[in-house]
């Protein structure tokens, strides 16, 4: 049988009649880099599967904020990755990663720009947790 | 539990309010194949979900279908942020403007209320991971449909994300459901039911 590229998965030659079968991603590489993943809406190009060709670019992802989201998001496709690929060793050390470098992120996004959780307010000097816009209050500069 | 994060898991910066189109994208916060839906589907069929590693994949992509929520629901404010009365007359939104003003309702585009009957939780393994990935494809096809009718840029930025997102735990349902079957009677998968046979 010929080697899946990382567009396909694996399937079983014989499998029981009755059942739907999904070819298992084989691989958490190639991935995107974080703000192209953002962009794109999945980490594996391999999923990258756009309507009508219509696809988004990263440049509108630089703001600070941008990075702390792009991580995270990185972060989430590893997690759901790893749920139904536990034993893969490269993916979850890349998940640890991740998450070490979001760590870092946020405290330095926190000190910045304000809390992210309530959590966060044992940096403030007073209870501040309302004072930052809230997410969907985006305006224009 | 749940944490709030003062963030969204993609920015929504829609410059121009365009209450036309909130019309039908509030399908996509209450409506039948909605984030709202979707949610509430994952994040109750996993108390009957016997296996723990897919208990883990519906809470996971459950709890992000609740960040969309949240981008949904910003998309709305944002589309119908400072509107007067004659941009509601204009863009033929009166009936909804008189229930909820400004507000963001969960409802379908045709002005039914959200409702439980739209989701299922069946208590099967199968049964729910096939309902999952049926879901996922409903919402794709969504957004293929409000790609369809939208022209604003920074609304259609958004719309693509969660339409690619639809196709990623579509893939995942499908794995999890590849997982389940292994785990069953490989003679016969509807045996048992493993979410209740024990």
């Amino acid at each position: 049988m010929e080697e899946c590229t990382y567009k396909q998965g694996a399937l079983p030659g014989c499998a029981p009649l009755a059942m739907a079968y999904t070819p298992a991603q084989q691989s958490s590489e190639p991935a995107y880099e974080n703000k192209m993943a953002l962009a794109r809406g999945t980490l594996f190009p391999g999923l990258d599967l756009p309507f009508m060709n219509l696809v988004n670019t990263p440049e509108n992802l630089s703001t600070p904020l941008c990075e702390l989201m792009a991580l995270d998001f990185v972060v989430q496709e590893l997690k759901l990755y790893l749920d139904t690929h536990p034993e893969d060793a490269e993916a979850f050390a890349a998940l640890q990663t991740c998450l070490r470098l979001s760590c870092e992120g946020r405290k330095r996004y926190v000190k910045q720009y304000g809390a992210i959780t309530v959590d966060d307010m044992r940096y403030a000097d007073s209870f501040t947790w309302a004072d930052a816009p809230w997410p969907w209050q985006w305006k224009e500069d | 539990m749940f944490v709030y994060e003062k963030k969204l898991q993609y920015p929504v910066r829609i410059k121009n309010p365009n209450p036309k189109l909130a019309k039908f994208i509030v399908s996509q916060f209450g409506g039948p194949d909605g984030e709202l839906a979707a949610s509430i589907r994952y994040l109750s069929q996993r108390f009957s979900m016997p296996y723990p590693e897919l208990a883990g994949i519906l809470t996971d992509i459950g709890t992000e279908e609740l960040g969309h929520l949240e981008m949904v629901g910003t998309i709305l404010y944002q589309l119908t942020r400072n509107m007067t009365p004659e941009q509601v007359k204009a863009a033929g939104l009166e009936p909804y403007f008189v229930d909820h003003t400004a507000g963001v309702y969960p409802q379908f585009a045709s002005g039914t209320p959200w409702t439980a009957a739209t989701i299922a939780v069946k208590g099967d393994v199968i049964t729910d991971l096939t309902e999952d990935m049926g879901a996922e494809q409903k919402a794709r096809t969504t957004y293929d449909n409000i790609l369809r009718l939208s022209d604003d840029p920074d609304v259609n930025d958004v719309i693509k994300f969660l339409r690619e997102r639809e196709i990623v735990h579509y893939q995942r349902f499908g794995e999890a459901l590849g997982i389940a079957t292994e785990k069953m009677n490989q003679k016969n998968f509807y045996a048992v039911n493993p979410a209740f046979d024990r």
